[in-house]
């Protein structure tokens, strides 16, 4: 359903548009990246400069690109996510080509003014992609056998060179993030069943053929795999951020210590404490309720863009913005879970407070192209 | 699916008819189709919706679950399956009741190998067998040039042998720290304090493990990671057990006993301010246990607490006591102490002719078997139990010592009238020197059950057993026993000393009695007018060999001995002599 063929009149134009942005999701976007700006703060014993200072000028620099891209009429992203989903691509190809190799994984490309993570760009472009696909596409293929494998291949084809990296947060991002836009886009419930199914089969093929004469994977990769899913194991190992993120949280109770108050994470027990393991931080310091809160803040931001796409009658738009809702909430779900032990760590950072630049930029264009789809929905008649 | 079509020839050609044009009925229905797709598709969508925000719901509600959870419950150090990563080497300090460090840990090193990172296994073997003279150099050759990974080498190494293997400067030796338990004192106090030995080791720290001892009662305490620097007190004073321990070592040199215990505790609090046994150990380095022959023959055996002995007269003051206690006599009342006292084939017999009769008080003063069998007789056997039991006679002495809990009293196995009887006078049931300061200390502080303890403060008193005015009437017997009576080598000038001897016969293995082997026991309190404390010496095999014929019993033995340790540690105690008593030391009688 083509954009075009709604009444474009009641579309807001020039200036107008600034009294159209989703304004609220700005607040809500800026609370949680204060939330971020006093843990970076924090977790730096009270120095502003090493990282809270740069993390606000990149939040700063989001910020204005968001508003950018949201001024921007939605039919130009639409016409430009082919190819940037390609470029996307490119930049994947060239991370394995001539990345720079940082912390064991090869994930950051210099382009001299920055370092950019093309992965992080991936999960945008994909969703993206798939988003103006799904428009393109009439509601009557949707479930068909045959369209339903392109959308499949858009997605495993970065995931597997992220999976190369290796980078197996990102790879679930994007593996669940454009599953979460297929099943919007109204593709089969049977697809969804189907995959689930198989992969459940492999898992427990892969766990019962343990000591089996027909073991499919070798003795010690069942060792890592039993590490993996329960890091207690190795408490010194694999295992130690995971206890010592325990330890944290536990001992930040119900009200917290206080701000810069917490012994565990800025006495250098925990290591990545900038960064995907931030949120033990804030709950030692701030405890449930600090901790609660956030959650809720996320939860709002997801609320306000299921509002926006159950009430945008464009395809691409309505997709848009629910591609990037469920980014945002793999990230905020994966990371907190992992942090407090519910899965096994993966590296993702909690969207916005996490000390990171490219993930940063990235998910504030990425509300641009909501504030985008927010501005120039067509209204009703 | 019915489709309205695009261009429905009957609209078409009425519209051309009409002179419309017809694109626009095209359009029309176009719209319409379009209107009715973006209908299926919009419902398809929220309803997508509607499981995508239940999904996030979900998933929102367990983060805030497990946050709660999490937030709510205390912060614990993870344990781990791997090995070595729980292994905590620290261990309290022990102190006597004045601070004192009787236990402390002190850290040192052990010595391992990781044979796959050796440049040189073969200088390694050699300079390592010229450290440690007990190594065989060609056996630690084979060992570095083996299959293994990890050998141990030495457990515990001293900072000399240390640096001398450093010197060797091979990177496959490597030193772990290792706790190690060390006894300032040497063998003071060694049955309590009992010993240590390595439980789980890990290459970076070995769990110190109580076997024996305080050390092992009070392990779990001892090795609690929460307890920080806090030493545990314990009721024993260090010079006051170094004293006792010196005169009970002399005592039983010059009485040529084959083994001897003491046990001396406050009357009130239960506190054990010392406790021996003889013959004593190094704990710091352990003897290994018996493998042949008699435990109790072993340095290991505590007399005091596990050593179950019959401690014979000891036990008649109990009769007395209850028989006072319940007004079934007084201590004037006259008892029948014609012997020998024959009951069905037994014939109980005193040590000497004591006449046909005499009071209750002299029963005791002198001794007299066949009287306190009478008396034993009023009260019946079972009144008899229940009386023993309430002064801790029948059960394992609840003291803080892993020794303590498998020394139950010997007991008939059927408490017939006979043994009624010779159970008054301590025979037929045995029990070990510490059941018997117990049980004495109940009975003469005034009645309320005390128990033995082994930590700073004691326990809280329990029931009353017998009635203040018992008491004070035992203590008045016990004393006259010391004054005029069976031990008047007990008398400590000043001190008030009253006591009971106890002289039993040694049981054969075989049954039956030896003749010449005893058991003499002297159980006293002191200051008898207002007792602190109770003391009781048990020599094993005691005889005394300065008079024309060997003398085995109590007064001859224990009495004296136990004499010499009240004359010593009393004023160390913080009791001083009674002034009033001097009055009568200094007159000299002179026949004019």
């Amino acid at each position: 359903m083509s954009y075009l063929e709604y009444q474009v009149q009641t579309v807001p134009t020039g200036i107008r548009k600034v009294l159209h942005v989703n304004w609220a999701l700005l607040v809500l976007l800026t609370a949680v990246s204060s939330f971020g700006f006093l843990m970076l703060t924090s977790v730096a014993g009270g120095d502003v400069s090493r990282w809270a200072e740069p993390q606000m000028k990149r939040f700063v620099l989001g910020v204005i690109a968001m508003l950018a891209i949201g001024l921007v009429p939605l039919y130009f992203w639409r016409s430009i996510s082919g190819i940037a989903y390609l470029v996307g691509l490119v930049l994947l190809i060239m991370v394995e080509l001539f990345g720079e190799v940082r912390g064991g994984a090869q994930r950051w490309l210099d382009l001299k003014f920055i370092l950019l993570q093309p992965s992080e760009l991936m999960k945008i472009t994909l969703v993206m992609a798939l988003a103006a696909y799904y428009d393109w596409l009439s509601m009557a293929r949707v479930s068909r056998p045959i369209w339903v494998i392109i959308p499949v291949i858009m997605i495993l084809l970065p995931t597997a060179m992220v999976l190369k990296q290796p980078d197996l947060g990102t790879a679930i991002l994007l593996v669940a993030g454009g599953g979460i836009v297929m099943f919007c886009a109204g593709v089969s419930w049977w697809y969804f069943i189907a995959v689930t199914a198989m992969v459940a089969g492999a898992v427990a093929a892969v766990f019962y053929s343990r000591g089996q004469d027909w073991q499919l994977l070798k003795g010690y990769q069942y060792d890592r795999i039993d590490t993996f899913l329960d890091p207690s194991r190795d408490p010194l190992g694999t295992g130690y951020n995971i206890t010592q993120a325990k330890i944290a949280l536990g001992s930040g109770g119900w009200t917290g210590k206080g701000f810069m108050q917490g012994t565990q994470s800025r006495l250098n027990f925990l290591p990545e404490k900038h960064t995907d393991f931030i949120f033990t931080t804030l709950a030692e310091e701030f405890g449930f309720v600090g901790a609660f809160s956030l959650l809720v803040i996320y939860g709002l931001i997801l609320f306000f863009c299921i509002l926006s796409a159950a009430n945008n009658k464009d395809r691409f738009g309505s997709l848009l913005t629910l591609g990037v809702a469920a980014t945002l909430f793999l990230f905020f779900a994966v990371n907190m879970s992992m942090v407090m032990g519910l899965i096994p760590v993966v590296g993702v950072p909690l969207p916005l407070v996490s000390y990171g630049g490219s993930a940063m930029l990235v998910l504030l264009a990425a509300f641009g192209l909501v504030q985008s789809a927010h501005i120039h929905r067509p209204r009703s008649r | 699916m019915t489709r309205t079509p695009l261009r429905p020839l009957a609209r078409i050609l009425a519209a051309r008819r009409d002179g419309e044009n017809p694109d626009s009925i095209e359009r029309e229905n176009l719209a319409a189709r379009h209107e009715a797709d973006r209908d299926t598709q919009r419902e398809r969508a929220e309803g997508r919706l509607l499981v995508l925000g239940i999904v996030f719901l979900c998933a929102f509600f367990m983060v805030g679950l497990k946050m709660s959870v999490m937030a709510g419950s205390d912060p614990v150090e993870p344990k781990s399956a791997a090995s070595g990563a729980q292994i905590v080497g620290a261990r309290a300090d022990i102190t006597d009741r004045n601070g004192r460090i009787l236990a402390t840990n002190l850290t040192t090193h052990s010595l391992y190998a990781q044979p796959h990172q050796m440049i040189d296994p073969d200088r390694a073997a050699r300079e390592l067998a010229a450290i440690f003279p007990d190594l065989n150099d060609e056996k630690l050759f084979q060992q570095f040039t083996g299959k293994k990974k990890f050998l141990w080498i030495k457990r515990r190494i001293s900072p000399e042998q240390q640096q001398a293997v450093f010197d060797i400067g091979e990177p496959g030796l490597l030193f772990g720290p290792r706790e190690m338990r060390l006894y300032p004192n040497g063998k003071l106090a060694s049955h309590v304090l009992g010993g240590v030995s390595f439980g789980r080791e890990g290459v970076s720290a070995a769990e110190l493990v109580g076997i024996a001892g305080i050390e092992k009662a009070m392990d779990s305490e001892l090795r609690d990671p929460g307890r920080g620097d806090v030493p545990l007190a314990l009721s024993m004073d260090l010079t006051i057990q170094a004293a006792v321990e010196h005169v009970l070592y002399g005592g039983m040199r010059l009485m040529n006993a084959k083994g001897a215990a003491a046990v001396l505790m406050d009357v009130h609090t239960g506190e054990i301010i010392s406790l021996a046994s003889l013959p004593d150990f190094d704990p710091n380095d352990r003897p290994k246990p018996l493998t042949e022959g008699d435990q109790a023959d072993s340095p290991l055996f505590n007399r005091a607490v596990q050593g179950l002995y019959e401690l014979g007269s000891t036990f008649k003051i109990f009769t007395t006591g209850q028989a006072v206690d319940e007004r079934l006599v007084s201590r004037s009342t006259w008892i029948d102490t014609k012997g020998p006292m024959t009951w069905g084939k037994h014939r109980i017999r005193d040590f000497k002719d004591h006449g046909p009769a005499m009071t209750v008080e002299d029963v005791i003063v002198e001794s007299s078997n066949i009287g306190t069998a009478r008396i034993a007789m009023m009260i019946g056997a079972e009144r008899q139990q229940n009386f023993l039991a309430k002064l801790g006679l029948f059960k394992p002495v609840p003291v803080e010592l892993v020794e303590a809990r498998g020394a139950k009293p010997l007991l008939p196995r059927k408490w017939s009238e006979i043994h009624t009887m010779t159970v008054s006078y301590g025979h037929g049931l045995s029990t070990s020197p510490l059941h018997l300061a117990g049980a004495y200390a109940t009975l003469l502080n005034g009645g309320r059950s005390v128990v033995p303890s082994l930590l700073k403060g004691g326990k809280p008193l329990g029931a009353s057993v017998v009635t203040e005015n018992t008491s004070a009437q035992m203590r008045d017997f016990l004393r006259q026993v010391v004054v005029r009576g069976t031990a008047t080598l007990g008398e400590v000038e000043g001190y008030h000393v009253a006591g009971k001897t106890g002289t039993a016969d040694k049981p054969k293995p075989t049954g039956g009695y030896y003749d010449d082997k005893v058991i003499a026991t002297f159980a006293s309190v002191f200051p008898a007018n207002d007792p602190k404390y109770v003391l009781v010496v048990t020599l094993d095999e005691p005889v005394e060999t300065s008079g024309p014929k060997p003398r085995r019993t109590a007064g001859w033995t224990a009495v004296p001995v136990a004499a010499e340790i009240i004359r010593r540690t009393a004023p160390l105690l913080g009791l001083a002599p009674d002034v009033e008593h001097r009055r009568a030391q200094g007159v000299t009688l002179v026949n004019n």
